[in-house]
């Protein structure tokens, strides 16, 4: 069987915070990510497969929410604070709005949703939350809302 | 251009999510336990904000041992590396007494000038009684001494330039001389993998500062053109000046530049070159004069050559060599020139006899013997751990040779187990290198004999084999040539985010 090899050039992108996500592989790790956590919950808690994606949608809205869109500025000090006042979706691709890695990123949160929401049956009180986490997701990632903080919630350093 | 396999690289990603997530784990149980602990500040602003120094302190400081080895000798083709221990697993490290020689894979001495030398050493001695280690002053007050002045004019000669000017340290060559070059109103374009001391210098100048992808002429003309079209930002007013820096040899690749391509792209826009020749001086060459020499550049067609003493001359302090009135220009205003004490006189001297040494003024031909030796071994060697399977980057003549080890646990495994086998080499993460691109880099030197080289090679592919970083197919002696062919077409293109497609 061949070996499957990758080639890339390191991408000229400056903010060493965000250019890792210029990396082949990136995508597919990320869903692998989520399957395997649903498979994780099935087995922990023994729950219907339904319950086990409304759990991971709830887990993945709390973890990218908070990483993407909460905590500003980078995990080092290289850049000497450039960065300090923008999301980590704010400094995405420098800026640009709209590019390949920020439509997939839009696109992942939706699909959980029906996954989670068909497995469901559209039952209650897990389509309220599934539909809360989609919306507020997926909001938050309009261009309209770059360098947006509603009633200053976050505009701190 | 970096390959690897498809699954290598869905690992690290898990590895590096992995490994953030235990550090953020272990964050909010630090914040939890601290919560009622009175966190009195007095007034003051805190240093580190939030997320700073996450990575340092969850990241780094877990394989601290592997970086900031002491060292108990000349770093000549082996070296004694100090032993440390820790209690309290990695956090603060101790240092004993005992040392171990090691093979050193790792030390820039391109040419073996680092250890104690025949021609130099009785020299710099003689210059040490009579000079004093330091001059005490700086340049412009008392501190360039007969010395200083000579090693200007023959730096000038090697090179090919019409003068020369000396500072104290290479790093702050780069960060001290750019702010000198340009400022507000001016463009710097620099290769995307360029040194951190340039990347300084670049932000300090307070010119606008613009990247083209590593090692592209096509990249650099694309970003030359929109730039020179746009003019400056907000008023397009035309450019004051556009200066484009690029390196000789890229330390963290192992690549030459594409020097011949990037100068005809500027002189074509006018744009002014800026070349780094802090790792290839002295190493490549037929005579050793650089990148210029081996890729058939004239030195008139680079305006600005910045070098650096450290690497192949094995001293300390860096150089500009550009026209008379460039470097009369720099000795006026640039900070280092004027305020910084001047180069210690011993280390010129040394740099003063490495230059005749290569040059054969010493009336021996050493140099020549010194320069065909380094570049016997480093094609030796990278051929030799590419036949292993390694993944090695870097053209040939360059002495230096990434293996690439990608996934974070390969660092401080690859780097404890060679040394445990007495082979010091040096592993480099992020930040100097991207942050999926992990590398340990090998820097070979005319100080390796043959021997050395054959016992480095047998201990780093023990240690690949336990790590598992021979990511290619290893080529039997014989059979060489057709595994090659094997292996070209076995290489699949991937169509995800941001990676080239390769045709077959």
């Amino acid at each position: 069987m061949a070996k499957l090899y990758v080639q890339t050039a390191p991408p000229p992108d400056l903010n060493k915070n965000t250019e890792w996500f210029m990396y082949p592989g990136v995508w597919t790790t990320y869903i692998l990510i989520l399957f395997f956590s649903w498979l994780i919950v099935l087995s922990v808690f023994g729950c219907t497969p339904g319950m086990a994606w409304t759990v991971v949608n709830l887990f993945h809205f709390a973890v990218t929410y908070h990483f993407f869109h909460w905590k500003k500025g980078t995990p080092f000090a290289e850049d000497q604070g450039i960065y300090n006042t923008l999301t980590w979706w704010e400094q995405m691709d420098n800026g640009k709005q709209l590019t390949r890695n920020r439509k997939f990123l839009t696109v992942v949160p939706v699909v959980l949703y029906l996954i989670a929401s068909h497995t469901t049956d559209y039952q209650h009180p897990m389509l309220f939350l599934n539909t809360l986490a989609v919306f507020v997701l997926v909001v938050a990632k309009f261009p309209n809302m770059h360098k947006v903080r509603i009633f200053g919630i976050n505009a701190g350093s | 251009m970096v390959r690897l396999p498809y699954t290598t690289a869905l690992t690290t990603l898990f590895s590096y999510g992995l490994l953030f997530a235990f550090g953020q784990l272990r964050d909010l149980f630090r914040k939890l336990l601290d919560w009622f602990r009175s966190k009195d500040l007095k007034g003051y602003a805190p240093i580190c904000l939030g997320l700073e120094d996450f990575y340092v302190r969850r990241l780094y400081l877990r394989i601290q041992d592997c970086f900031g080895r002491p060292i108990a000798s000349a770093p000549d083709a082996w070296i004694d590396v100090v032993e440390r221990y820790s209690n309290d697993n990695n956090k603060t490290l101790h240092r004993t007494s005992n040392s171990t020689k090691c093979l050193n894979l790792g030390s820039y001495n391109y040419l073996g000038f680092a250890a104690a030398d025949e021609y130099c050493t009785p020299r710099v001695i003689e210059s040490l009684k009579k000079y004093s280690p330091s001059t005490c002053s700086v340049r412009v007050d008392g501190g360039t001494t007969q010395l200083h002045a000579e090693l200007e004019e023959l730096v000038a000669r090697f090179v090919g330039k019409p003068a020369a000017v000396l500072f104290g340290m290479g790093y702050v060559t780069n960060s001290a001389i750019i702010p000198c070059l340009i400022g507000k109103g001016g463009l710097l374009i620099s290769d995307s993998l360029n040194h951190n001391s340039i990347v300084n210098g670049a932000r300090g100048s307070g010119a606008t500062v613009r990247v083209f992808q590593h090692n592209s002429p096509s990249h650099l003309e694309e970003v030359l053109r929109e730039q020179i079209a746009e003019g400056q930002p907000r008023t397009h007013r035309p450019w004051k000046k556009i200066i484009v820096i690029v390196e000789g040899i890229y330390s963290m690749e192992g690549e030459l530049c594409k020097l011949p391509e990037i100068i005809a792209v500027c002189k074509k826009y006018k744009a002014y070159t800026y070349l780094d020749e802090a790792h290839s001086i002295g190493a490549i060459g037929k005579s050793g004069r650089g990148v210029c020499e081996l890729l058939g550049v004239d030195p008139a067609d680079v305006d600005i050559m910045m070098g650096t003493f450290t690497k192949s001359f094995g001293s300390c302090g860096g150089y500009i060599a550009a026209s008379k009135e460039i470097i009369q220009y720099l000795k006026y205003t640039c900070p280092a020139h004027l305020y910084a004490t001047s180069m210690s006189p011993p280390a010129v001297q040394q740099v003063i006899s490495a230059i005749k040494v290569i040059l054969g003024e010493d009336g021996s031909n050493r140099g020549a013997q010194k320069l065909a030796r380094i570049r016997e071994n480093s094609n030796f060697f990278r051929s030799e751990l590419q036949k292993m399977g390694f993944e090695v980057l870097g053209d040939n003549d360059s002495p230096v040779m990434p293996i690439m080890l990608y996934n974070p646990a390969k660092i401080p495994a690859f780097s404890r187990e060679c040394l445990r086998q007495n082979v010091a080499v040096v592993t480099v993460a992020f930040p100097a290198t991207p942050l999926l691109l992990a590398r340990a880099r090998i820097c070979i030197s005319a100080a390796h004999t043959r021997e050395d080289m054959i016992k480095g090679l047998e201990v780093i592919s023990k240690v690949g084999d336990l790590v598992g970083i021979k990511y290619f197919p290893t080529e039997p002696p014989k059979l060489a040539k057709e595994a090659h062919k094997k292996r070209e077409s076995s290489i699949v293109a991937e169509r995800f985010c941001g990676c080239d497609i390769i045709g077959v």
